[in-house]
């Protein structure tokens, strides 16, 4: 079943043209990982999906949803795609457990002790149940990042968006939240993941898009992608890549 | 210089002066607390707002800032007339004045709590107003205890423009003690104690303040 369906997405910010007639879809349980330069417009075009950011064109649905029409209840489609953030963007004054309750809260109108129980079990399920009254402050970026991945899945979303969400991190606190991601992919969540973390993309990715310029220039499986790209600047970007982890 | 006699004078007076410091502390804090219920929205105005509101906003707070705070009493009290208790009328012109002042210090601390706590209470589904009223506020309000311990310093010691409108607190009742007939000598032992009096408050009301700012303050991992 098609779960993701983005249609020539054109997008612009000021001047420049961010996304330039983007396409591609995706299947329910698909993980599939955007790549390409900064600038490429790979987190904008995460962004458009749960509609941080408006297109100027084109379409996206989410199952039967209409995303990019002006109609649709953005805070009713955000509920359905999770999103977790390059720099984390814990609530700073809010405990682990409590940046998972407010949204089950607020949102989802769940009782509070209902919602403790569920957060619990969220923040169990990325290793974190120590955590559990830690403060953002408190916490290492590795923790960080799993309450935010936490936080996302506690909406029951049918999408996950993960923007770079290893970037921030120092090199040996990647692997944790790799480990969840990885969890995640195999317990049949939709991801999709703008992130140069090849490991992830060969382990967990169905297919790899690589965008340059706001264009998909190419998509396939990431043995094919990384093998045998058929465009020079797949292969320029990512051998470049791979030359930079193997190190 | 200081004479015993006129010590006596003072103290035995004492009743005066404390009837003055019940106004100066009762006018302190119904003036913050109209500068906080109208300087709180009207700082989220000039973050969130936008159009007529927005500007009409800047413009108040503009116009009562650049306004020396006498002017706006004697005009509160004598042109416009806003009440006859002198009380009302400090209430309303302190009270005005603070929102001005504190509207800028929540605007200050609004805008300081990173773009990405808003976006992220936004990807979770809640509504604007929802995720600035549960994740932006509660942060501002912290950030700006410095600026309100500042703030209530200020709103303390201006009480004592009200003198200026014949309101009877603390600078006032001290004012009606050296005055008295044959008093005249005891203005200095007035003013050091009514001196004392403003910053024992000050001092006692920031560290009470100092306290509140700890116990709420979000932890950081440093201290543990």
């Amino acid at each position: 079943m098609t779960l993701l369906n983005i249609e020539d997405v054109y997008q612009s910010y000021e001047a420049e043209q961010v996304l330039q007639g983007v396409s591609f879809e995706m299947q329910q349980g698909d993980v599939d990982v955007l790549m390409g330069p900064s600038g490429s417009g790979k987190s904008t075009m995460l962004r458009c999906i749960n509609r941080l950011t408006e297109v100027d064109s084109g379409d996206i649905w989410l199952d039967d949803t209409h995303v990019t029409a002006p109609e649709t209840d953005v805070n009713e489609l955000r509920q359905n795609v999770g999103m977790v953030f390059q720099d984390f963007n814990l609530f700073a004054h809010l405990t682990a457990l409590e940046n998972i309750t407010l949204g089950l809260k607020r949102v989802k109108g769940i009782h509070p002790e209902r919602a403790r129980e569920q957060a619990r079990d969220q923040l169990d399920q990325v290793g974190l149940d120590g955590q559990v009254s830690a403060y953002p402050a408190e916490l290492s970026g590795g923790q960080k990042q799993r309450v935010g991945i936490a936080r996302a899945l506690a909406m029951e979303p049918k999408l996950m968006l993960f923007d770079e969400p290893t970037s921030a991190l120092d090199p040996e606190l990647v692997g944790d939240v790799v480990t969840v991601m990885q969890d995640l992919a195999a317990g049949g969540m939709t991801m999709l993941v703008v992130s140069h973390e090849m490991g992830f993309a060969r382990s967990a990715a169905d297919d790899i898009h690589f965008l340059d310029n706001g264009r998909v220039v190419e998509s396939g499986p990431p043995e094919q992608l990384f093998e045998h790209p058929e465009q020079d600047r797949t292969a320029t970007f990512l051998s470049g890549l791979q030359a930079d982890q193997s190190q | 210089m200081l004479q015993t006699g006129d010590w006596v004078f003072v103290l035995s007076n004492a009743d005066t002066l404390l009837s003055g410091l019940v106004i100066t502390v009762g006018l302190t804090l119904t003036s913050l607390s109209v500068g906080f219920l109208l300087g709180f929205p009207a700082g989220a105005v000039e973050v969130y707002g936008d159009g007529i509101l927005q500007r009409a906003v800047k413009v108040m707070g503009g116009l009562l800032r650049g306004t020396p705070i006498v002017v706006t009493l004697l005009v509160l009290f004598f042109v416009v007339s806003v009440s006859e208790s002198a009380f009302i009328t400090a209430t309303v012109g302190l009270g005005l004045r603070s929102a001005a002042y504190q509207s800028q210090m929540f605007r200050g601390a609004l805008q300081s709590v990173d773009e990405g706590q808003l976006e992220a209470a936004r990807a979770v589904g809640m509504g604007k107003l929802q995720a600035i009223r549960h994740v932006i506020v509660p942060q501002a309000l912290r950030r700006s205890m410095p600026g309100f311990q500042n703030e209530f310093t200020i709103v303390l010691k201006d009480t004592s423009i009200a003198f200026a409108i014949g309101l009877a607190e603390l600078l006032t009742q001290g004012y009606n003690l050296f005055t008295q007939s044959g008093h005249s000598t005891a203005v200095l032992e007035v003013f050091l104690v009514i001196s004392a009096v403003y910053f024992v408050l000050t001092f006692v009301t920031n560290r009470g303040l100092d306290r509140l700012s700890d116990y709420y303050a979000i932890p950081s991992g440093e201290n543990t």
